[in-house]
């Protein structure tokens, strides 16, 4: 939003909580290594804590052995079930670690309160975010292959379009399951309707190969690293895209912070504590507080006067800064319907070398479960082929190398002996060279109970309140994950694949539930939504379908948090084309407040 | 001329012999030969971290018993030794010094916590369970765009797919 308006001639400033190390090449070089020094290579792992403005890790959860979980950290969490993401708070923000797939929303998840029964309708159609869509693949710089997401997912695309870069090739992996299943046909129960498997390439914001036909035969240049010229322009499989790409031919939002005109203006180290309001409603500012050093306590306050403000600072954090300033929540929506992508992972061994650990994360999966009559019973889900072994849902290949060893994660446990040696290479590279995952994207359903709240008993450094979560998943997710085990099931079977998937309590298992008499452990997506719910009407939705706040004409909440439902799309794609989107009316709005005033001659005069 | 002047003084780890007695026991215990582990530019990293955290006696009487057991390492029968036997594997492997066994910890009077830790940066990239599958470290070694579609060496070749 920045880039579009600075472009256009607006003036902006951009007020960032935290850091901004991580835009030039050292400090991204600091970050790698700081990644490798890592005992835990979570999302975050890369990116240097700041107290001062203090991020969420998912190391903050732990389970417990009879089931629920315990929760330190920044969040405060009192729900049923944990909410299990996190985000990142420094230049580039939670884009620094996302996994970089780019998937349209499919036009049915924009209805599903009136065609299917539960959860919120968009005030939006797919038609209305079509050509942003288009814009938001450009500016991110996809990689796909339009025909073969409208033939195998139905998505609308106009006549000629496709993508600026070729797809990502298809792992190893992919090809295999492709071989075995595509065609056949399964049913999730015995008097469910049919679903054709087929394995389908999932667009990326990924460099890859240019598509010379590309807007009009102008074809496209991949954007290299930000902080380093002409590096970066393909994917080399490095298979780190989460938590951090080493080339960057992941897009992250520090390539177009790169781009912004001289009249874009980056203030870091400024975390903004309050939206400033007068009586009538009409936003004149922020409050914010300035701190030089992250280790060093201290800070000081200033304020920034604007014609319009827009919160860009994640779902969670629009919510609390609303919460906190005491605004736009005339509807009692602000913090509620808390959105995440609950994510079943499977996993297994195939019956031959699967080349696990190599090239992105996920470069295919099956898209015939995201929509149809069966989401009025239950969730409906987008199953992604996951490419890095069971890194994800086991922890491998160290977990499997401390098993082979005998070394239990109790250290009072007894110790089985271990095989060393030519046995410890070949057993484990047999083992670990055969793995492979399922992760089942569940749409999560918009809920009031699931919220976002502050407590003023609990802050942070500066005095800023934590966010308190209380989150649980509806039976309609949990049927979801029912269906999507019964589908893991089935193709495990048609694979001949030796499942190994385990569901039980215990420290890494903090989404442990039981249903249906059966166990199960989700896990989050990083996809946090629907806290400042965008509707058609003030009284129910906090956001106007331009993501403008209802109370307040000058102030926007852009996000994911304006989401009434994120389907089973990776969300950041629709995310950037409704910012896109609102960008046209901020431009309107600021032509409005700028133009000049009307001489009007008092009636009757000639 | 001087030639003990000019001549280059060689350094320690230049030397193929360096930790020799050390490399000798990690083949024993990888499965990888003296080459590959050299390669790595870990010897002396992983030697001083063994040291480090069991102290010299306790090596020296895990020498001892994997010379009893024929350099067998599975055929360890102390438990002390057979855990300093897979602290220093898993060094190799991943590049982290694990958590000893608690009987080990005590009966070895560390003064140091006893929790898992990376060695170093390089530790981690030059970790050998990923060569076991002709992988690669996560962020590291990047094999090149599209070679994650060719089947891994020594996978079987793969039949031809219908049109996708």
């Amino acid at each position: 939003m920045a880039k579009h308006l600075g472009d256009r001639g607006r003036r902006v400033l951009v007020l960032e909580a935290g850091t901004r190390t991580l835009d030039t090449w050292p400090g991204h070089l600091d970050a790698m290594n700081t990644y490798y020094a890592a005992l835990a290579k979570v999302p975050n792992s890369p990116y240097r804590a700041n107290a001062a403005a203090p991020s969420p890790d998912v190391l903050d959860l732990q389970g417990l052995p009879e089931g629920g979980y315990r929760a330190t950290g920044y969040f405060l969490q009192n729900g049923a079930l944990p909410y299990a993401s996190d985000y990142q708070r420094a230049t580039g923000g939670t884009a620094l670690h996302w996994m970089g797939l780019v998937p349209r929303m499919h036009p049915d998840d924009f209805t599903v309160r009136s065609a299917y029964g539960y959860g919120r309708d968009w005030p939006l159609g797919y038609a209305d975010l079509e050509p942003h869509y288009r814009v938001a693949e450009h500016a991110l710089g996809a990689a796909g292959d339009a025909a073969e997401q409208s033939d195998a997912i139905g998505l609308p695309f106009p006549p000629g379009y496709d993508y600026p870069m070729r797809r990502i090739p298809r792992s190893h992996l992919d090809h295999l399951l492709a071989t075995r299943l595509d065609g056949t046909t399964i049913r999730e129960t015995p008097d469910a309707p049919e679903t054709t498997l087929r394995v389908v390439t999932t667009p990326h914001a990924r460099n890859s190969t240019p598509n010379p036909h590309y807007d009009g035969g102008r074809g496209y240049r991949p954007a290299g690293a930000a902080g380093l010229p002409n590096y970066g322009e393909r994917c080399v499989g490095n298979a780190s895209c989460t938590p951090i790409c080493p080339v960057q031919a992941k897009y992250t939002p520090l390539k177009t912070q790169a781009t912004w005109s001289r009249r874009v203006t980056l203030v870091t180290h400024a975390v903004v504590s309050r939206v400033l309001a007068d009586r009538n409603g009409r936003v004149l500012g922020v409050e914010y507080q300035r701190y030089d050093d992250p280790a060093a306590p201290g800070h000081t306050t200033a304020t920034a006067e604007a014609d319009i403000v827009v919160l860009a600072a994640h779902a969670i954090e629009n919510a609390r800064l609303l919460l906190v300033s005491g605004l736009a929540n005339s509807s009692d929506q602000v913090g509620r319907n808390l959105l995440d992508h609950p994510m079943l992972l499977t996993w297994g061994l195939l019956d031959r070398p699967t080349g696990p650990f190599r090239g992105p994360g996920s470069t295919s999966g099956f898209e015939g479960f995201r929509t149809g009559p069966a989401r009025r019973a239950r969730a409906p889900f987008r199953i992604e082929i996951g490419n890095w072994g069971w890194s994800w849902s086991a922890g491998s290949p160290g977990s499997d190398v401390a098993r082979l060893l005998g070394i239990p994660g109790d250290t009072g446990a007894p110790r089985p002996p271990g095989v060393f040696g030519t046995r410890l290479r070949e057993t484990l590279g047999r083992d670990v060279g055969r793995q492979f995952s399922l992760q089942f994207a569940l749409e999560q359903d918009a809920e009031s109970r699931n919220r976002v709240t502050v407590d003023p008993a609990h802050r942070d450094r500066l005095g800023n309140p934590r966010p308190v979560l209380t989150y649980d998943l509806s039976d309609h997710v949990k049927r979801g994950m029912v269906a999507a085990k019964a589908v893991s099931d089935h193709l495990f079977r048609l694979l001949g694949a030796d499942d190994r998937t385990a569901y039980a309590p215990g420290p890494f298992a903090p989404g442990w539930f039981r249903f249906d008499d059966r166990d199960y452990v989700f896990q989050g997506a990083g996809h946090a939504g629907g806290t400042h719910v965008m509707g058609d009407a003030p009284a129910t939705s906090v956001v106007d379908p331009w993501q403008r706040c209802w109370d307040h004409p000058n102030l926007y909440a852009v996000g994911c948090g304006s989401m009434p439902s994120m389907g089973t799309a990776n969300p950041s794609l629709t995310m950037a084309a409704l910012a896109l989107r609102s960008c046209e009316q901020i431009d309107r709005d600021l032509r409005e407040l700028r133009r000049p005033a009307v001489v009007r001659l008092p009636e009757g005069q000639p | 001329m001087d030639s003990q002047q000019t001549a280059p003084q060689p350094e320690a780890a230049d030397d193929p012999a360096e930790c020799a007695g050390f490399v000798d026991v990690s083949v024993r215990l990888t499965g990888f030969d003296a080459f590959e582990l050299r390669a790595t530019g870990m010897v002396r990293a992983y030697h001083d971290t063994t040291l480090e955290q069991v102290g010299r006696p306790a090596v020296g009487r895990f020498l001892e018993d994997l010379a009893a057991a024929g350099g067998d390492p599975e055929g360890l029968t102390d438990e002390v030794s057979r855990d300093i036997a897979r602290a220093i594997t898993h060094l190799w492997y991943l590049g982290v010094w694990p958590p000893l066994a608690r009987s080990t910890h005590a009966a070895l009077g560390r003064e140091k916590p006893n929790t898992a830790f990376v060695v170093s940066p390089e530790a981690y990239v030059e970790g050998l369970a990923w060569r076991t599958f002709h992988g690669h470290p996560p962020g590291a070694k990047p094999p090149g765009f599209g070679t994650w579609s060719d089947p891994p060496p020594a996978a079987p070749a793969r039949p031809a797919e219908g049109p996708a």
